[in-house]
């Protein structure tokens, strides 16, 4: 059962990212982005973490992904031929695949290679708790700069946005 | 309930990786950069949320968290300099 669900998790993340490599429609990539956060959640699940599930599936699907849309509406430029104005272009494709398969088999050779013994503690319960506690305690000092590094973005991004006069 | 293998997880995230450095080098839309960016960054949170499952202390889910932080933040100020600079493309037409 856990290895079904894992191997369709799978595949909807590995299809939907090579889908968004093939298309050239932005607003076709950006559906596709939809399909992968979803199975990198379901991912985070099986691989125990679900705070870091619940808190992806949250910050991306309902966040980051909005925040793109808005992008793409404001920076979508008025059609006149009427042509497609969402195609993007490419650059020439052979060189970097050349280089990403390389990179692809290079780190599956790694993998095949390195026998770390890592063992596995089998553990059912839920990590939130755990987590907010070292958060609030081990952690607490990255924690706080961690709330003034998203204070600093929020002011800068609102700061470049703004119509200068 | 079985334990799916740490290899599983390495072959997927290596997949994302790869995947998300080639929309880089491919597109030319900046939006499209910006969404390589984000896989690349998921594939490695991947790879921590894996290996967290050998850690009592739950590091790998804590440092998921922060990369998760940046990235979001990140993102943020690229689609302001996006806008931005349609902007001023469009009043130099």
């Amino acid at each position: 059962m856990n290895n079904i669900v894992f191997i369709f998790l799978a595949i909807l993340t590995c299809g939907s990212a090579l889908g968004m490599l093939i298309t050239k429609n932005l607003l076709h990539a950006v559906l596709m982005m939809f399909l992968v956060m979803f199975g990198l959640a379901g991912l985070f699940v099986m691989a125990k973490a679900d705070v870091l599930a619940v808190s992806h599936l949250m910050i991306y699907v309902g966040g980051a992904m909005i925040l793109i849309l808005f992008g793409i509406m404001l920076t979508s430029k008025r059609d006149i031929l009427g042509k497609n104005l969402l195609k993007v272009e490419e650059n020439s494709k052979l060189f970097p695949l050349l280089i990403c398969v390389a990179i692809c088999f290079g780190w599956f050779q790694l993998i095949n290679l390195s026998k770390i013994g890592f063992e596995l503690i089998p553990d059912d319960q839920s990590k939130l708790k755990q987590v907010g506690f070292l958060l609030t305690t081990q952690y607490s000092f990255v924690f706080e700069w961690v709330g003034v590094f998203l204070l600093i973005a929020l002011v800068g991004s609102t700061f470049i946005a703004k119509k200068d006069e | 309930m079985n334990e799916i293998p740490l290899e599983a997880f390495w072959l997927i995230s290596a997949f994302l990786f790869t995947i998300g450095f080639a929309i880089i080098l491919i597109k030319k839309n900046t939006l499209f950069i910006l969404m390589g960016i984000e896989l690349m960054l998921g594939a490695a949170n991947l790879n921590f949320a894996a290996f967290n499952r050998g850690d009592t202390e739950q590091q790998g889910i804590i440092y998921g968290l922060f990369v998760l932080v940046v990235g979001v933040c990140e993102m943020a100020i690229a689609l302001a300099i996006i806008i931005q600079t349609f902007r001023s493309a469009k009043l130099r037409e």
